[in-house]
């Protein structure tokens, strides 16, 4: 297999992508293309029991359902009601209500896949609070566009399950893996408020909530932490496949909305639709990708990039700088679930092959998709706290917001590449 | 209207199909944990689940439009090749659509001339799932090569401005609007939480 042609069937359907055509189409355009040429007519009919094996897969069962858990939640309110209960515990720290908004993306996370509901149900709550109390308007913004993306980091995660199930690798290992670095995200995050706080001498702080009602709030945060616990917890003890857990993630949510008095059958036909239209946009994507990765392994496409990228000798350190920027720029114009989808059939066998941990690179796909996320000009999350504003800017606002953190993950990468224990160390004591 | 219709119609069977699953799923897992009791199946069931669960899903989000395209640069492109793109977008899901059911008509065709049946100990013959599967993608391949027809038809006549509203990528902002309606219509929890902070502004 020719470089110069797999160079210009990805260029192709990078064009396709960018042009505006479904990401979908292009993806299984290129490899229904590819393969004919390859193979002819008989490469159409070994599509055929591919396509049956992804629809059948029970691995990926686990998409809808923990998009339905995620919709539970957050349709019923649940998810509504942390953020009231993190302003009471977190508002005294330097930089007061921002902190609460990293914390309740973070929690929010833990219940919910979709980053463009974490940082629009955040933002509705906390920007207005935000605003009324003199909080400067790019800090805000950039706090709680950078707080949604850990929706992806933070288990559960489609983007993790579409991962482990493209390239075959444990979906638990994946979760646990997630959640180290997520905390420590969500403490960067924090540690830069605080200090950026501090240092300007702008610290605006919450006044004191009496213990009483701070610990009445608390019952807030049981739910969204007995979903998480529920799901986490069978998983990490092997109870449960990552598709059982997520039906009993499901499961509790039900009960949760129920016991919350929510539930009835309007909010539950709303939560339905929403999980088959979101559901059904990322099973087409995953159906396109499989169908790639077929005329990608029977052409032997991996195994020619391979070689051909062996040749400059990089190190695998060196190979994932290449891969930082390579991404970073990507995401800066592609919404970030096409781009993982379109380009780990071939970098993953790359790495791989240079000796990275398949779990690991997988955590690192997700910071490269968070760093898209709110790298302009296409950065979902820059629109989404835009959108929601209460007062009139522009969207440099957000920009400007969000460029310190976008240095944070960055630095973040650098430090999981340099000492990736950080993710493989919770994994290896399941 | 008739699109409210067939997406509450459609959307409930999906739901109901995961919700059902979720309590069989609970149930076994619960069962196998406590009294070491497997009834089995489940996960053969989540699979089936996802096969007919996903076709339904691939026709909402068509409807809904929310298949993804990336719109950075569509809104700078001249209008007559937005136009074109969007055409093309709808005509290449149909194609995709009417391959995937054909090739779903391949396997099923091998399963009937093979008595397939699953590897697993219920020996579910295959046949069953895999002919509502293909009676899912058929819908979906119809349901696209309507919208195909409909907007090759809009493209003949001229009404490009129709059919580029009609087909043309759906903007974040669309998006984001239509999560604050939610949130709106969620506001009495809103208003409670904003309460509870308010506890702590500064007289």
């Amino acid at each position: 297999m020719n470089v110069t042609y797999i160079l210009i069937a990805f260029g192709l359907m990078l064009g396709m992508m960018l042009l505006g055509l479904p990401i979908a189409v292009a993806m299984a355009g290129v490899g229904i293309v590819g393969g004919l040429l390859a193979y002819g007519m008989p490469f159409i009919d070994s599509i055929a029991p591919v396509l049956w094996g992804v629809h059948n897969d029970n691995l990926l069962t686990a998409v809808p359902l923990f998009v339905l858990m995620g919709e539970l939640l957050l349709r019923s309110g649940i998810a509504d009601r942390m953020f009231g209960a993190l302003a009471a515990w977190l508002g005294r720290l330097p930089g007061g209500l921002l902190h609460t908004s990293i914390g309740c993306s973070a929690l929010f996370a833990a219940t919910s896949g979709s980053s463009v509901a974490t940082a629009a149900t955040v933002g509705t709550v906390a920007l207005p609070s935000l605003y009324k109390r003199g909080y400067r308007m790019d800090m805000s913004l950039g706090a709680i566009a950078a707080g949604g993306t850990l929706g992806i980091l933070i288990p559960p995660s489609v983007n993790m399950i579409i991962y482990g199930s493209l390239t075959d690798t444990s979906i638990g290992k994946l979760f646990i893996a997630g959640i180290l670095p997520g905390l420590l995200l969500t403490g960067c995050f924090m540690l830069f408020i605080w200090g950026h706080a501090l240092v300007t001498g702008s610290t605006i702080r919450e006044e004191k909530v009496p213990l009483a009602q701070r610990l009445r709030a608390l019952k807030d945060l049981i739910p969204p932490g007995v979903v998480f616990f529920i799901v986490m917890g069978s998983l990490y003890t092997g109870l449960a496949t990552t598709t059982e857990s997520a039906a009993l993630g499901v499961v509790t949510s039900l009960f949760f909305a129920w016991y919350g008095g929510k539930l009835n059958w309007t909010l539950l036909q709303h939560c339905f639709v929403q999980t088959a239209k979101t559901s059904g946009m990322i099973l087409l994507i995953i159906t396109a990708a499989f169908i790639l990765n077929l005329a990608i392994s029977l052409t032997g496409v991996a195994e020619a990039m391979t070689t051909w990228v062996t040749s400059f000798g990089l190190s695998a350190t060196q190979m994932l700088l290449v891969l930082v920027v390579f991404y970073f720029v990507l995401g800066m114009f592609m919404d970030v679930l096409s781009m993982m989808v379109a380009t780990i059939p071939i970098t993953f066998p790359i790495v791989t092959h240079l000796g990275v941990d398949p779990v690991w690179f997988g955590i690192f796909i997700v910071l490269m998709c968070e760093l898209g996320m709110i790298t302009p000009p296409v950065g979902m999350n820059l629109f989404v706290v835009h959108g929601i504003r209460p007062d009139k800017g522009g969207i440099r606002d957000a920009m400007v917001g969000a460029v310190p953190y976008v240095i944070i993950m960055l630095v973040f990468t650098l430090l999981i590449i340099a000492f990736p224990e950080i993710v493989s160390w919770l994994p290896s004591k399941m | 209207m008739m699109k409210n219709f067939i997406e509450r119609w459609l959307g409930t069977l999906f739901g109901l199909v995961f919700m059902g699953l979720s309590l069989v799923v609970t149930v076994e897992t619960v069962m196998r944990k406590v009294f070491t009791v497997s009834l089995q199946g489940a996960g053969e069931l989540g699979g089936y689940a996802l096969a007919i669960g996903a076709t339904i899903a691939f026709s909402l989000a068509l409807i809904g439009r929310t298949h993804i395209r990336v719109d950075v640069f569509h809104d700078r492109l001249p209008a007559w090749l937005q136009t074109a793109l969007n055409w093309l977008s709808v005509i290449s899901l149909a194609a995709f659509a009417s391959l995937m059911a054909w090739l779903a008509w391949f396997v099923i065709r091998d399963t009937q001339t093979y008595q397939s049946v699953a590897q697993t100990p219920w020996a579910t013959p295959l046949v069953y799932p895999q002919g509502a599967w293909l009676f899912g993608l058929i819908m979906f391949a119809l349901v696209s090569v309507g919208l195909a027809i409909h907007a090759s038809i809009l493209l003949l006549t001229g009404r490009a401005d129709e059919l580029n509203a009609n087909y043309g990528p759906r903007s974040t902002k669309q998006e984001v609007d239509e999560e604050l309606e939610d949130l709106k219509s969620r506001s009495s929890n809103v208003a409670a939480h904003v309460n509870i902070t308010a506890t702590g502004v500064r007289p």
